[in-house]
């Protein structure tokens, strides 16, 4: 029947013309030519009219038939196209590096002091600052340092202009340490106490890569009754553990601090060699870090505790030292550069 | 301090396990810091003794020559030298092959290799003292001597080491280590110490039977209070000579330079004990009597260096019948040396305290191997020690030397501290029980006396101790657990204190905002200084008529402490310049001006501080930076969580620009200024080619909230509807004229641009803003629409001549 071979033929050219699409919108127009009113295979079903019964019900199901191809065809040929769609319409290069976050930055030694306040706060330590400016009672007075001491002279510490020659109360000073602080919580406050105060210290030096005139400190003090001074191991331990992430090996040796009875340098063990000795630890594997010890009486007696119920101690720790050895930072005077170049390296 | 280990073993058997490196760790953890330990011998391998056997001419070199040296090796050796005493017969030192050497006594040392020179043979060198480290032991005449090693018992092929007897281990101490203990300033301190480390006993140091029928020297004490004791003692048939070898390499080894036979004594009898001693040449002592006076006001003393120095009636001196010998305890004049026709010596043993020694120490700068000592308040009975032992060594190294005249003029004693400690006291404080007896046998091994009765030990400490460094049972405590080492404390958990959570919304504002900050508006935080360099205080114009100053600066330019963050954040900015061009910072910290304020106590008054923050935002733009620090300070409370901050025309900040200022309010309270920077301000630092926005808040005003604060809104139930209008306005209009004659009748309002240009005539400019319309009743029509904008354009013309643009 040529209307059979006709129909063979729609539906070969058809396939074809699915199969030559390439895009979704091309697809469109061709499930219009195919399917739509004007169809060749609609001109066909036009024409049926003019058969008999036989040959009407063959064409019928074969035009039914070829629908159905068309329809699978053009479903599947709309799959594949819209798998194989890109939202670009250019090139991409993949290894263009991506949009910079224009971030800024804490100061690499805020970062250190939010570190061990989060530490501290979880053994339920306060935060305290004292102000920058002291008078020689508490800067030195108060904690037991002796009336020549040398730390007093103004070759040590930065004594304000018409004070300097006053004494006690009234000689003032940029404070040379934290420890003024403790005294001045503890009148506040009383005791029992747990307390962190980080701050700058300022001593009158010639600076170089090691030493500056500003300086920042970490200082903890707990105070309460009857504790023993190997509880302060559990202190020095938070904040090693904090800063370096696991548990370092530390020794606690005899040093001595006005402020202190027993006073302790605590030290820990060379990262650099693991305390087998190199350059950085002297050759002898440990590193000093931090002085300690138990609260000298006479500084208790100070802010009004009774040393024969209270005691406690202190750990003071060089929060200058302490980001040098994390990062490898080598010259402590790039802390107050404000030079963005170095602070920019700590996001 | 220098310590020798063949030293302190005259003082304590030590078992032979014990390494040096052992001893430093010891002593470290339980005594003192231990900063170096040296092997004396090392240095001086493959460096013997030499015997010139013939000396030659070289034949291409007049300054040299060519010696046949015995060296100890079955053959004699040809080496050439070029040193200046050269003879034949001479005992010489010789640096073998592989030697190390430093040339001239300078730079790294050098390895010793066989030669040619100048086209002769030379096995090795014949060295000159600071060549091979003999400098202090033999002091070169001159520049090419060589060491003679004349009158030295030695024989060739000795190692040098073995014949100085510098066959020792130096521990060196770090002097910050032992301030507070008068005792350890000397080596039998130290073994004391030792001793008890390690369980050995002490040995007791010799004592000295004084002839009570010895004539009197004449001594007169006038400040007790400074001088505690003087005993003088007058030994005839002394003369300057060389010490023995084995004083030289003590004193070496100690730290000191070998001066002579006497001089070497009293400073042998120091580092031994840590009893500074003197020996004047008794015929320089006037009248034959020492007076211990205060100085009279101008008096002079005459130096070694021909110096002379003015002294003060706070000036302890030494004094004879006519005038000053020496400044007390701390160096002698140039009246009382020794010299070759010495024959007879005053030696001075004597106490003096530290009180006065540290004040004219300080008065004149001056810090001596005896004035460190006696600034460490030294017990008066050390005086018998230190007396015994110059004794004896006078004895030794002068057999027929004999003791004339002696005074002991004892006005002060050092008195045993007396101290109870409760063994309930150590048992809490130590965190362990420790046996009693291991307290009696550690406190005895180190000079206490202690008796136990009742749970109470009565403690008796040793007079060396007794001068402040143990006066309170903390410091006896102290002593035992730093004996029995930290190390074998346990660490202890803290103990538990529920009461209460910590609280403290200022300290975790501060935390915000510098987050916030740092993380949400890209500023790097920065700090600078609290002293500044006085140009940016000056280009920031700021009054410094309150303003606190240091006594001693850093440096003649930074002595005013800063009460504006301002200057230092101008000097970060144009630092900051040369590497980059678009940055933001800020810092938080302290300020200072005169005032009273009394943090503490009303009796101390403090200067006022506040505590700033202040931030910079530095671009070329600056509208876009002046708009961009705006940012900052209004989404500020949002995100930190505390009371709102707004804006008002305020005063203008010294260093703002004449057009660009805002005062930042807190409700009524103004807390800050925000601003640009003005064209001078800017020139005066040093900032070109940008421009700059800067923002200073008082942190100390701002409030935090307790917890946050946002409130929950429902969402709308029907879409807003937006609408964007360009309008035309004039220069004089401003943002807050047409937002507030708008904000009422629409839900929200936005801001989106302004332009001037080409399109835009002059004197005006154009505005494009958003409206977000909405109709709770119901969906709004776009008649309903139409007509709310209509009547927005209406009023805004109405109010301000505002058209909208054509499009």
């Amino acid at each position: 029947m040529e209307i059979l071979q006709n129909m063979d033929n729609i539906l070969k050219a058809g396939l074809e013309q699915i199969e030559a699409t390439k895009t979704v919108e091309e697809l469109q127009d061709v499930r219009r030519e195919l399917t739509g009113k004007k169809s060749p295979l609609s001109e066909v079903s036009k024409s049926m009219g003019s058969l008999d019964a036989e040959a009407r019900k063959q064409v019928g199901m074969k035009i039914s038939e070829i629908k159905t191809t068309f329809e699978t065809k053009l479903n599947e040929k709309e799959a594949a196209l819209i798998a194989s769609k890109s939202v670009l319409d250019e090139p991409l290069d993949l290894t263009l590096p991506g949009t910079k976050i224009n971030g800024g930055a804490l100061h690499p030694i805020t970062q250190m002091c939010y570190d061990l306040n989060d530490a501290f706060a979880s053994l339920g330590f306060e935060v305290y600052s004292e102000d920058d400016i002291s008078s020689e009672k508490y800067a030195f007075d108060n904690l037991n340092f002796a009336a020549d001491h040398p730390a007093r002279q103004s070759m040590d510490t930065y004594w304000i202009e018409g004070t300097e020659d006053k004494a006690g109360t009234e000689r003032l000073c940029l404070r040379p340490h934290l420890t003024g602080g403790s005294v001045r919580y503890l009148l506040k406050h009383g005791a029992p106490a747990r307390f962190v105060y980080p701050g700058r210290v300022y001593r009158n030096e010639t600076t170089d890569a090691r030493h500056e005139r500003a300086f920042f400190q970490y200082e903890a003090l707990i105070v309460d009754k009857n504790i023993s001074f190997s509880s302060g191991m559990v202190m020095i331990q938070t904040i090693l553990e904090k800063v370096f992430g696991r548990k370092i090996n530390v020794r606690m040796r005899e040093g001595f601090f006005p402020f202190t009875e027993p006073g302790y340098e605590i030290d820990m063990e060379c990262l650099v060699c693991g305390g087998k000795g190199c350059k950085v630890c002297n050759h002898n594997g440990w590193i000093e870090v931090m002085p300690g010890g138990v609260i000298h009486p006479n500084v208790l007696k100070s802010a009004n505790l009774d040393p024969n119920k209270w005691t406690g101690f202190y750990i003071n720790i060089g929060l200058d030292r302490l980001v040098m050895m994390r990062y490898g930072v080598d010259d402590v005077r790039l802390f107050h550069s404000g030079d963005l170049r170095f602070l920019n390296q700590f996001k | 301090m220098k310590l020798s280990l063949n030293w302190i073993k005259k003082y304590i058997d030590l078992p032979d396990y014990i390494t040096s490196k052992q001893i430093a760790y010891d002593l470290t953890l339980r005594t003192v810091e231990v900063e170096s330990v040296e092997n004396t011998a090392e240095k001086f391998h493959d460096i013997v003794v030499g015997k010139i056997l013939e000396i030659k001419a070289h034949p291409n070199a007049d300054a040299l020559r060519i010696c046949i040296v015995d060296i100890g090796l079955n053959e004699p050796v040809q080496i050439v030298c070029g040193g200046s005493n050269l003879y034949e017969g001479e005992m010489v030192v010789v640096s073998k092959p592989g030697a190390e050497v430093v040339w001239h006594g300078e730079g790294e040392p050098v390895v010793i290799k066989e030669t040619k020179m100048r086209g002769e043979y030379s096995y090795g060198m014949i060295c000159g003292a600071e060549e091979v480290f003999l400098d202090k032991l033999f002091p070169p005449e001159n520049d090419h001597a060589i060491v003679d090693l004349k009158g030295v018992d030695c024989k060739p092929g000795d190692n040098i080491a073995d014949v100085i007897e510098m066959n020792d281990t130096v521990i060196e101490i770090d002097n910050k280590s032992l301030t507070n203990r008068p005792d350890l300033w000397g080596h039998y301190g130290i073994a004391r110490e030792l001793s008890c480390i390690y369980n050995v006993p002490l040995k007791e140091l010799d004592k000295v039977e004084i002839d009570s029928t010895l004539p009197k020297y004449n001594v007169e004490i006038l400040e007790p209070t400074k001088c505690q004791r003087y005993v003088g003692v007058e030994i005839e048939n002394v003369y300057e000579k060389e010490s023995p070898m084995w004083m030289k390499a003590a004193l070496i080894n100690g730290g000191m330079r070998p001066i002579n036979a006497i001089v070497d004594i009293t400073n042998y009898v120091m580092l031994a004990v840590g009893q500074p001693t003197h020996a004047f040449d008794r015929t320089h002592v006037k009248g034959e009597k020492i007076v211990v006076r205060n100085a009279k006001q101008g008096e002079q003393l005459l130096l070694l260096d021909d110096n002379c120095i003015a002294l003060t009636e706070d000036d302890l001196v030494i004094s004879d019948t006519e005038s000053a010998l020496a400044l007390a305890g701390i160096r002698g004049g140039k009246k009382d040396s020794i010299l070759p026709e010495t024959t007879g010596v005053l030696l001075e043993v004597a106490n003096f305290t530290a009180k006065t020694i540290r004040k004219t120490g300080k008065r004149f700068d001056e810090k001596t191997d005896s004035s460190i000592r006696y600034e460490k308040n030294i017990d008066t009975e050390r005086v018998d020690l230190g007396r015994d032992m110059a004794l004896m060594l006078f004895k030794e190294l002068f057999p027929e030397s004999k003791v004339v005249k002696y005074n002991d003029v004892y006005p002060v004693k050092t008195e045993r501290e007396k101290i109870d400690v409760e063994q309930e006291f150590l048992d809490v404080r130590l965190g362990k029980v420790i046996p009693k007896e291991t307290i009696e046998k550690v406190l005895t091994s180190v000079g206490y006396d202690v008796s136990f009765q009742d749970g109470v030990y009565h403690v008796t400490v040793p007079v060396w101790r007794s001068t402040g460094d143990v006066s309170l049972k903390d410091d006896v405590m102290g002593d035992i657990a730093r004996l029995l080492s930290f190390e074998s404390f346990e660490a202890k958990p803290l103990p538990v204190n529920f009461e209460h959570a910590v609280h403290q919304n200022t300290a975790l504002l501060e935390r915000r905002l510098r987050e916030y900050l740092a993380y949400r508006c890209g500023m790097n935080e920065i700090f600078t200084y609290p002293w500044i360099e006085d140009k940016y205080i000056y280009a920031a114009k700021i009054d410094v008529t309150k303003s606190i100053k240091l006594a001693t600066p850093p440096s003649p330019e930074s002595a005013i402490l800063r009460s504006s963050l301002v200057p230092g954040m101008l000097e970060a900015i144009s630092k900051n310049l040369r590497y980059m061009t678009n940055f933001k910072m800020f810092e938080m910290a302290q300020v200072f001006e005169k005032g009273e304020y009394h943090p503490s106590s009303e009796e101390e008054t403090l200067p006022v501080h506040k505590k700033y923050l202040t931030g910079s935002v530095v671009g070329k733009d600056a509208k876009a930076i002046f708009y961009e620090a705006k940012g900052i300070i209004e989404n500020m409370a949002e995100y930190t969580h505390m009371e709102g901050l707004h804006f008002v025309k305020g005063e203008r900040p010294t260093w703002a620009d004449v057009n660009a200022y805002l005062d930042i309010m807190r409700g009524e309270t103004k807390v800050g200024t925000l601003s640009l920077v003005s064209v001078q301000t800017m020139m005066d630092s040093k900032i070109k080619r940008t421009n700059v926005a800067v923002f200073e808040l008082d942190f100390g005003l701002l409030v935090p909230f307790a917890s946050r604060t946002n409130e929950f809104e429902h969402l709308p139930v029907l879409p807003l509807v937006e609408k964007d209008l360009s309008l035309l306005v004039d220069e004089s209009t401003t943002w807050a004229d047409i937002h507030s004659t708008i904000k009422a009748k629409v839900k929200e309002v936005e801001f989106i641009e302004e332009y001037r240009g080409n399109q835009i005539p002059e004197g005006k400019k154009s505005i494009v803003l958003r409206l977000r319309l909405s109709n709770d009743d119901g969906m709004l029509t776009s008649e309903q629409i139409n007509s709310k904008v209509d009547s927005i354009v209406k009023s805004l013309n109405n109010r301000f001549g505002i058209t909208v643009r054509a499009e």
